[in-house]
């Protein structure tokens, strides 16, 4: 019973509009989305050389970055916590507790799952395809990007799981970002917190919306994949 | 179509200490077609690859395009431009009929307006015109083939390479690929056209070659009569011999083996 109660004042909580809840939603957002942006480029990139070049320890390269897929948050958390703090080699950029720590404990832990599945779906693509883009006149920079169109919803599942991995990590975001209310603060954390304290309501409220969200999200995938239309 | 020649020499290319292939002088010109034939394995694909500008042959190897000798690598961006390699199995691009056929006059930045009306042309051509809007994912072995051939068309290319155009098509497929080759040709389109079963192409090439060992050589005459003949064509008198192979003597050789 006491966890209907407490679903109920969840969904009051949500739906009344509570400063501090959406407060700290928005910071979830804010953080976990700027991290997928500056991390999907490169992590694209780095993908489409490890599928596309052979060259020597690119076997190295697979296999460490398979390794870092089971990279634990809280590890992350204490190497960058390590490097960011004062006596440590990076203390100077005074960027400890800060959302800019945050997402680069976001962007590190979600860059190998992003590299893993975008290489997965780059090698997948036929050759051919490639080919037949460069023998149609494409330049080869207009000819990559026709390939990574071709793989467009393995590539977008990546982007969805990566998302998935750091709008949910705690371990990263409390140790580098300290939990600050308002400013540092964000879903995971605050369960963490508010469970922490026994108010229950909260924690279920910010569950909701982490559960809304990967719905949302394989919704959006499925509707890409039956609709096939993000255009040639 | 201006007239366009395009010569080979010194065409070598080893997959480590396999040598596949070994072509001392490869002559081809507007309006040619040259079926070739071998086994598997013999070099082939290779062989229209390398001409195509998608693959490396060797050291070594010069180009020759409407008389400007070049090293492979410098001549690779002119053959991309001028040659087009179709796949055995036509890769088609993840879109409509219509963006498919499109592809290569809008990576070259062609005014819609001019690409729209290009595509419309050659969909008619092949006969693809009523699935413009539909998913290419949806067209059957020979329509897939017939719209790589329309994509390839609408770009004007000067020298086309078919590997295996017919293979694992039925009779009509074969036939009306086999009419559009000849539309193509009298073009003035050189075409190169690998088959395994060069019989099926009894009627369409001037020269037929072979590939044996990495070396150009001319084929026996083909084994057995035409599967199909093409549109316009006169069919061949009941219980009469297939046509031989084209003597070195009769026209100037395409190519010049070693020895």
């Amino acid at each position: 019973m006491e966890l209907v109660q407490a679903c109920k004042q969840a969904l009051v909580l949500l739906f009344s509009g509570n400063a501090d809840l959406w407060t700290i939603i928005g910071i979830s957002f804010a953080v976990s989305v700027k991290a997928i942006v500056i991390a999907t480029p490169i992590a694209l990139a780095t993908a489409f050389v490890l599928a596309f070049f052979r060259f020597p320890g690119r076997g190295l390269a697979l296999s460490t970055v398979n390794t870092l897929l089971s990279l634990p948050a809280v590890v992350v958390g204490l190497t960058l916590y390590l490097l960011l703090s004062r006596s440590g080699p990076l203390g100077d950029l005074r960027l400890l507790f800060t959302q800019k720590a945050m997402m680069i404990g976001q962007i590190v832990l979600c860059f190998p799952l992003l590299v893993a599945w975008s290489h997965a779906a780059i090698e997948a693509a036929e050759r051919s395809a490639w080919e037949t883009a460069i023998t149609l006149g494409a330049p080869p920079w207009r000819a990559v990007l026709t390939l990574l169109h071709e793989v467009r919803f393995g590539l977008i599942a990546a982007v969805i799981a990566g998302f998935g991995r750091i709008i949910s990590e705690v371990g990263s975001s409390m140790m580098v970002g300290g939990n600050i209310l308002n400013y540092t603060r964000n879903i995971p954390t605050a369960i963490a917190l508010e469970t922490s304290k026994g108010s229950f309501a909260q924690g279920i409220a910010l569950g909701f919306v982490l559960l809304f969200l990967a719905f949302a999200l394989n919704l959006g995938l499925s509707f890409f994949q039956r609709r096939g239309t993000l255009g040639p | 179509m201006t007239a366009w020649n395009l010569q080979v020499r010194n065409l070598r290319k080893h997959f480590g200490a396999r040598a596949v292939l070994d072509i001392p002088v490869l002559h081809l010109e507007a309006g040619h077609c040259v079926l070739l034939s071998g086994r598997n394995g013999a070099g082939k694909s290779t062989l229209l690859r390398i001409l195509a500008g998608l693959e490396t042959p060797d050291e070594h190897t010069e180009v020759n395009i409407d008389g400007t000798p070049r090293p492979w690598l410098r001549a690779r961006r002119a053959l991309r431009r001028d040659v087009i390699y179709l796949h055995q199995h036509a890769y088609l691009f993840d879109a409509t009929v219509e963006a498919n056929a499109a592809y290569g006059l809008r990576v070259a930045w062609t005014p819609t307006r001019q690409w729209r009306a290009r595509v419309r042309e050659a969909l008619e051509l092949v006969d693809l015109d009523h699935l413009a809007g539909a998913r290419a994912g949806t067209l059957s072995g020979g329509e897939r083939q017939r719209l790589a051939l329309a994509r390839a068309w609408v770009l004007q290319p000067r020298l086309l390479l078919l590997d295996e155009p017919t293979a694992s098509m039925d009779r009509e497929a074969r036939d009306r690929t086999a009419g559009l080759l000849k539309r193509l040709k009298s073009d003035k389109l050189c075409m190169v056209i690998t088959s395994h079963e060069p019989h099926t192409l009894a009627t369409l090439p001037d020269d037929h070659l072979q590939l044996v060992e990495g070396r150009l050589q001319a084929a026996p005459p083909p084994a057995g009569p035409p599967l199909w003949e093409v549109e316009g064509a006169a069919p061949a008198p009941e219980g009469s011999v297939p046509r031989p192979a084209p003597s070195a003597g009769a026209t100037p050789r395409l190519w010049e083996s070693r020895g």
